[in-house]
């Protein structure tokens, strides 16, 4: 007995300074799978890898995939940020257009690129900036508008820069935008659709129709409350006002690094789920409204927080309404899944739908016809491609 | 008896060893129950950071001064990052706020879900975050940037003789 103790102490000691040695240097490294569906079926991932980004293409759903595409040709500091990720999405002739960001100094102000493909995913563009400004952007997002334009919006620093030289306080960013008229290939001008916004969580971007983005984010309310706010624009250029989607009452004078998830149904509805552990209520909730300009339902949880749920995320695919996130319960993370037909009024029993016992990225929707599948990246399993029955 | 006389010295040896080195301890499956098997019977303050977290590096320094201040205060110092960070910037980092020689920890798992439900299952992962541990094992946590005043209270009402043999 006594020898095993001696044993176990020495593998303390030990242990303890042979790891010390094997993580020393180098920076955090991403890792993320983002994927999107071709008009022909064909799934597309960008992967983040240490210092790149590649494409890699499935013809069989996710059972195998062609040789990786690089989009970044130069090694490059990706921004590694808990809710950082490439986006991809693909147009209606097939070729994918994907955003990114990278870090430019170690204070984390950050550079969005996009880069396009004009040859079916075969090679890509040079990437360019998103924008001329070079204070800071991060957590693009790319999104194809009903008509097919290419919209990217992020999260944007200029208006900080520009307070500052003035004396003045600026809290967290400013949400800016840009269309692209040549399919993505490169933006136009960029134009600020408001300020204040919580600083380091990804935003979710749906449309209410051709040219009118809807985006849902964590904004800065009066008192550094860092609840979520809903702008759909009115037209390409005009956003329309803030709507708050519910009052958590999060007094934070940090950034949670943990953003909301928005789709809107055919009918014009309007479903978030979000992550808060605000003084009014703490965990993952959901919440629908009937339109852009109707209140939001009152918040229903998801989970409770003693499992840790997190990383919502909802796609409305026709009349279904899904809805994934993350849960741990001490050994395993989970995925958990709920569908609606009525719009996001009633739920399905909440069923696991996948699991892993190591670390993982966030739990993903995407849909090609009428099926709706998770897209999950983990460590132990590597990447999956998993269906999801219409009529849970 | 003597057993556990041998494991209070490994212990302590550990506790030393950690206490010596300049880079950060890895922290990663089952260093939670370490740590407090370390520092059991002895109150102790466990000050949870972050190099990606703005507030942590501003409150950092605040923690250098009450140190000076308080010889009584036992101070743990782990780097929470959701995700690994480089153990040089950790140690550099402390050592600019007057933190350096201290006991030092730094997340190395990707598995984060698992490091924080061993710490505390309904810890969302928000930093900074600060756990003050009595002798009794009675855990009092102050969440967001700590009110030094409280610490320095909770510091006064610990009993002074921390050895029982």
């Amino acid at each position: 007995m006594r020898r095993v103790l001696l044993g176990l102490g020495l593998l303390l000691l030990l242990g303890g300074s042979a790891v010390a040695q094997h993580h020393g240097g180098g920076s955090a490294e991403a890792f993320t799978a983002t994927p999107a569906f071709g008009p022909d079926g064909a799934l597309w991932l960008a992967r983040a890898m240490k210092d790149r980004i590649v494409v890699v293409k499935s013809a069989d759903l996710g059972r195998t995939f062609g040789p990786p595409v690089a989009v970044t040709p130069e090694p490059m500091t990706l921004d590694w940020g808990p809710d950082a990720r490439p986006h991809i999405v693909v147009d209606a002739g097939g070729n994918p257009i994907v955003t990114f960001a990278i870090f430019q100094d170690q204070r984390f102000n950050g550079r969005a690129f996009s880069a396009r493909s004009t040859d079916q995913g075969a090679s890509f563009s040079k990437p360019q900036p998103l924008t001329a400004n070079t204070t800071s952007q991060r957590f693009e997002t790319v999104a194809i508008d009903p008509a097919g334009r290419v919209f990217a919006v992020w999260l944007d620093k200029r208006n900080v820069a520009a307070a500052r030289t003035k004396g003045q306080d600026y809290p967290g960013a400013a949400l800016g935008y840009a269309w692209s008229d040549n399919g993505g290939g490169s933006f136009g001008d960029t134009s600020i659709a408001l300020d204040n916004t919580c600083e380091c969580c990804r935003l979710g971007v749906a449309f209410a129709g051709p040219g009118r983005p809807a985006i849902v984010f964590r904004n800065i309310f009066e008192g550094s409350i860092r609840d979520h706010a809903v702008v759909t624009f009115k037209d390409a250029t005009t956003p329309g006002p803030l709507r708050r989607v519910s009052v958590d009452d999060w007094k934070l004078e940090a950034c949670p690094h943990h953003g909301p998830s928005l789709a809107v149904a055919p009918d014009g509805s309007y479903h978030v789920a979000w992550f808060t552990d605000g003084a009014a209520r703490k965990g993952l909730f959901y919440a629908r409204a009937d339109s852009a300009d109707a209140a939001f339902s009152a918040p229903r949880a998801l989970s409770s927080p003693d499992r840790q749920p997190a990383r919502p995320y909802l796609l409305a695919n026709g009349k279904a309404m899904h809805l994934v996130w993350k849960e741990f319960d001490g050994t395993k993370v989970e995925v958990r899944w709920q569908a609606s037909h009525d719009s996001g009024r009633t739920w399905s029993e909440v069923r696991t739908v996948a699991a892993t016992a190591d670390a993982s990225d966030h739990p993903l929707l995407v849909a090609h016809g009428n099926r709706a599948y998770l897209s999950w990246l983990t460590k132990a399993e590597g990447y999956r491609l998993i269906a999801l029955e219409d009529q849970p | 008896m003597r057993l556990s006389i041998l494991v209070a010295l490994l212990l302590a040896l550990v506790a030393i060893r950690h206490a010596e080195a300049a880079d950060p301890l890895p922290f990663e499956r089952g260093s939670w129950a370490r740590l407090r098997a370390s520092h059991a019977g002895e109150p102790t303050v466990i000050h949870f950071w972050g190099l990606t977290c703005g507030p942590c590096l501003v409150e950092l320094p605040h923690w250098g001064k009450l140190l000076a201040e308080r010889p009584d205060l036992r101070l743990v110092l782990v780097a929470a990052d959701p995700l690994p960070q480089d153990p040089e910037r950790v140690a550099t980092t402390l050592r600019g706020a007057g933190l350096d020689g201290r006991e030092s920890w730094s997340f190395i798992d990707r598995f984060y879900e698992r490091l924080r439900y061993e710490i505390d299952p309904a810890w969302a992962g928000e930093l900074p975050r600060t756990v003050m541990i009595d002798r009794d094992g009675k855990a009092t946590v102050l969440p967001g940037v700590a009110d030094l005043n409280r610490v320095r209270a909770w510091l006064d009402a610990q009993p002074k003789s921390t050895h029982q043999e």
